[in-house]
């Protein structure tokens, strides 16, 4: 087995910052994955070295609509080293799993290579081979033939059509359609975002291993338990029989939640072989192997007064699904809470095209949400003449206008305020084209942001060993968020240890269960976990010390005792003080072990086992007498060159409310990260369609453009959030995928400023701008 | 198609091998060395995450046939710690939180090296332009310019 099990303290750190105070939670101690990170000796899944590997690569489809007619592998079977083809005919049948809310599947086969082509990329075949090189050179050798038909390449396609109405996303009160007719002021606007890649640096792929009817696969994951279930479902043997090693991952943004496609196919060719079976998808292949964010269209209509007082909104939104799949972009999700408005109206449709089933990508709805209703807001600013900011707390939601609830905490007036004042926004004169420095014209543009506060439950053990140390153990991830750290910032607090002294062990299904780290619920969810297991280890630490006659606090007939720093003493400060390892060796015991769990009391085993695999049990965050979400308020300055058109983002200011942090270091690092994605989303990353095969023609890491460091200016970020009881056990709201909500409205904002041009179609590229 | 014997001499160790022409370095050594901690990110040197050095020089083993590499010095980040204390440059990286998810991370090491090495950690705005071939998808842009920032001065001192 390899976790990621380094002691924070055997490694040279440096940091002052590392001091006893970042020990605890809200401390900014740094990654204590991070000197396994920095020496190459962390191994990620698919870096297990196994003997006996072999080696698979997959075969995609051509075309984006029609049937496979044929698949000629003679030249294949006789290339060097090849052991297996898998094709529809030769691969094993599997049953289809259920999905990810545990609906029962229709009882039929699933085949994971196609023979009905339905996207362009489609798995119809792999190869497995001694060597990845021969694999390589053998799957080029498949000759698939197809009857192609027609297919909708996307949202523009002239067969596209309006979709489907999705009931469930109709958001209504009052009479918003009459209310926009009577108001006096109207704005009225359409917003388009493309489809985007998640783009994590580490590709999908996976090692798979059968012994017997066991199944160990080592696979980057955002949800160890849920996918486990589904290969278990596939293979139809219990869920206990298969076990997901993922002990760091790559890079997910929402793209490694779920088992998909590859993963089938690789564990079939390991099944049918008889040995483990690495597959690990091309760049290429990241692009159409599981969906990125869907396209959107959205219209914004308002109605205000003359003081630009929001009267009503009536939105319109669709994004694209595929032929086969159904992926709903929530799209009225910011526009229904963000504004205090007395009448309101919101649908959605889903356009069926010729894609791969879209996915979730860093704040699915929200994100797209927001840069419609973020932009429509400022462009009602300008109608009216009021300032961008003003108008944004003139219209301020003191209460959650759809649930009629009040928000559990809402700091985010005090952002605004913090964050303009920190980026100098009183300077700013509001004419477009007013600001410029030589030949670039300078914009600053203003926007929000939020994301509901996701609550789930999880369960953990904590150990106390015979040194005095303590050991976690979860079924939960880091992807980075910074699972491991604040895990051990927990323990170490909660037992009175440093959190050098503490080993946190993840990724690995065998583990007490996790839920999805998704939805940016996770660390509220294990924060919890860990706290209640390490209450539960220290009470019975704290009684053996009091009630044990080896016990030397025996004759002290104390009612408690404290833990701090690993010692052991009375609160009065008389009597012993004497470290963990030596109250343990005095009671004869080698370890203490607690497992601790955020679930309901009267949790039967299959609500357990539907909680930690499927999303079905998630507390709505409107749930009670609250509504809970994160906000923030980014402040962006763009510089457009005016001969060019090109467009630069030179500084940004951000303030962010996600309650309490659980590691302020930690969670700046994501804050910043989410807004950096959000600048390649406004003006550098769309996918591009051909238009004769559906085909997308920048499925690379040259061509599908992600930030580069030359393209991002220091970024500061402030935060301005309390804790919030109502959203987690210790206080904290969602981290991950807040920032990333309002950059681009923020930055389009900026760019209008700049230029008098208002883009309402991402990205912002320089010749929608000359 | 055939194999080859090559002698590769990875971080001061010698290495025999028989491996056919078309092996990249980066392949040679993930699958055949063990040496992992150098990523594969695209395979087609776009990303810099598969960053080593041979004979003192950032390339992207990727892009390198691991037979290009006989008869060179070639380091990796298993490589650049001495007697287990970090390099300047894996210290900052830790101290400025310059990574999340870690996958880049060691790509963007070695380029950090070599990057002050060559003389171009001058300023903020040319670290950015000289670390720019390594692309980091959490977007820990502005901590790997402050971390590089940090280790040139400490490397100079």
């Amino acid at each position: 087995m390899t976790v990621h099990n380094i002691r924070v303290g055997e490694s040279k750190r440096g940091d002052a910052s590392d001091g006893a105070l970042a020990q605890t939670v809200g401390g900014r101690l740094s990654r204590v994955d991070g000197p396994a990170k920095i020496t190459g000796a962390a191994k990620y899944a698919v870096e297990q070295q196994l003997e006996g590997l072999a080696y698979a690569v997959l075969v995609e489809s051509t075309i984006a609509s029609g049937k496979v007619r044929a698949i000629d592998t003679t030249a294949v079977q006789a290339a060097p080293g090849v052991l297996q083809v898998l094709t529809p005919e030769t691969i094993i049948s599997l049953k289809t799993a259920s999905d990810w809310f545990g609906t029962p599947p229709p009882d039929k086969p699933y085949c994971p290579l196609a023979r009905d082509i339905t996207f362009s990329g489609q798995h119809v075949a792999a190869v497995v081979a001694e060597t990845f090189e021969q694999a390589v050179a053998a799957a080029a050798l498949v000759k698939v033939s197809y009857d192609e038909t027609p297919s909708i390449v996307d949202l523009s396609d002239g067969k596209a059509g309006d979709g489907i109405p999705i009931d469930a996303m109709t958001k209504e009160w009052g009479d918003a359609q009459a209310a926009f007719a009577s108001a006096p002021v109207r704005i009225c606007a359409a917003y388009n975002t493309p489809r985007e890649y998640q783009a994590p640096m580490e590709p999908h792929g996976l090692i798979a291993r059968w012994e017997g009817d066991q199944l160990t696969v080592w696979e980057p994951s955002q949800w160890l338990d849920g996918m486990a279930r589904t290969y278990a479902e596939w293979f139809g043997v219990p869920f206990e029989n298969v076990r997901l090693v993922s002990p760091y991952i790559g890079g997910g943004f929402g793209s490694k939640a779920l088992a998909l496609g590859h993963g089938a196919v690789a564990a079939c060719a390991a099944k049918m072989l008889g040995r483990p079976v690495r597959l690990v998808m091309t760049r290429p292949q990241t692009f159409t192997g599981y969906g990125g964010r869907a396209a959107t269209r959205q219209t914004v209509t308002i109605g205000a007064d003359t003081q630009g007082k929001i009267q009503s909104i009536v939105h319109r939104g669709i994004n694209e699904t595929s032929i086969d799949g159904m992926w709903v972009e929530p799209l009225g999700s910011v526009t229904s809470i963000m504004y205090a408005t007395p009448n309101f109206s919101s649908k959605q449709n889903v356009v069926r095209v010729n894609s791969v089933v879209p996915g979730a990508m860093r704040a699915p709805g929200e994100n797209p949400s927001a840069f419609g209703i973020e932009s429509a807001i400022d462009e009602l600013a300008y109608e009216v003449g009021i300032d961008p900011l003003e108008i944004r707390l003139r219209n301020y939601a003191e209460q959650d206008p759809e649930a009629k609830k009040a928000w559990s905490t809402r700091q985010l007036r005090e952002a605004f305020a913090v964050g303009a004042e920190r980026f100098g926004w009183a300077r700013r004169t509001p004419e477009p084209r007013s600001m410029r420095d030589g030949n670039q014209l300078i914009g600053w543009g203003v926007a929000a942001g939020t994301y509901p506060v996701r609550r789930a439950y999880g369960e953990a053990i904590v150990r106390i060993l015979a040194d005095g140390s303590v050991e976690v153990e979860s079924s939960s991830i880091d992807m980075g968020q910074g699972t491991y750290t604040i895990l051990a910032q927990t323990a170490a607090e909660t037992v009175g240890v440093h959190a050098d002294d503490v080993v946190v062990k993840l990724g690995d299904s065998h583990f007490p269960r996790a839920g999805v780290a998704g939805g940016s619920r996770l660390a509220g969810v294990m924060t919890g976990a860990v706290y209640k297991a390490a209450i539960s280890a220290l009470d019975q630490l704290v009684g053996l010390a009091i009630s044990d006659p080896r016990s030397p606090f025996h004759a002290l007939q104390a009612n408690t005792l404290v833990v701090a720093n690993g010692r052991i003493a009375s609160p009065r400060g008389d009597g012993p003080d004497v470290s963990i390892a030596e109250l343990l060796k005095s009671v004869g015991r080698d370890h203490i072990e607690a497992t601790g769990d955020t679930m309901p009391a009267n949790s039967t085993a299959e609500d357990r086992y539907k909680n930690y695999t499927t999303i079905a049990m998630a507390l709505p965050h409107t749930e009670g007498d609250y509504s809970r979400h994160s906000w923030c308020a980014h402040f962006i300055e763009v510089r457009v060159d005016e001969d060019f058109g090109t467009v630069r983002v030179s500084r940004v200011v951000s303030a962010l409310d996600s309650g309490r942090l659980y590691n302020p270091k930690l969670a700046e690092s994501q804050w910043k990260g989410g807004i950096i994605m959000g600048i390649g989303q406004a003006l550098l990353e769309e996918g591009i369609v051909d238009r004769r095969h559906g085909r997308i023609v920048n499925n690379n890491l040259a061509d599908y453009l992600v930030p580069t460091n030359a393209d991002i200016p220091d970024i500061e970020v402030i935060s301005v959030g309390i804790p919030d009881l109502h959203s987690s056990v210790l206080g904290g709201k969602g981290v991950g995928e807040l920032a990333i909500v309002g950059v681009a409205p923020a930055i389009a904002n900026a760019v209008f400023h700049a230029t008098g041009k208002r883009i309402r179609d991402l990205p912002i590229t320089l010749e929608k701008l000359i | 198609m055939t194999s080859l014997p090559i002698t590769l001499t990875i971080n001061g160790h010698r290495h025999e091998l028989e491996v056919e022409p078309r092996v990249t370095l980066l392949d040679a050594l993930r699958d055949r060395l063990g040496l992992t901690g150098t990523k594969k990110g695209c395979d087609h040197g776009q990303c810099g995450a598969c960053t080593v050095h041979v004979d003192g020089e950032r390339v992207l083993a990727c892009l390198t046939l691991a037979a290009q590499a006989e008869g060179r010095t070639v380091t990796t980040i298993e490589g650049l710690a001495r007697e287990g204390e970090l390099h300047p440059v894996q210290a900052a990286f830790l101290e400025q939180d310059a990574f999340q998810c870690g996958y880049c991370t060691t790509g963007q090491i070695m380029s950090a090296v070599a990057c002050i090495r060559e003389g171009h950690a001058g300023s903020d705005e040319e670290i950015r332009e000289y670390m720019a071939g390594n692309l980091c998808r959490c977007g820990a842009y502005p901590h790997i310019v402050a971390a590089v920032r940090q280790a040139a001065l400490e490397v100079q001192s």
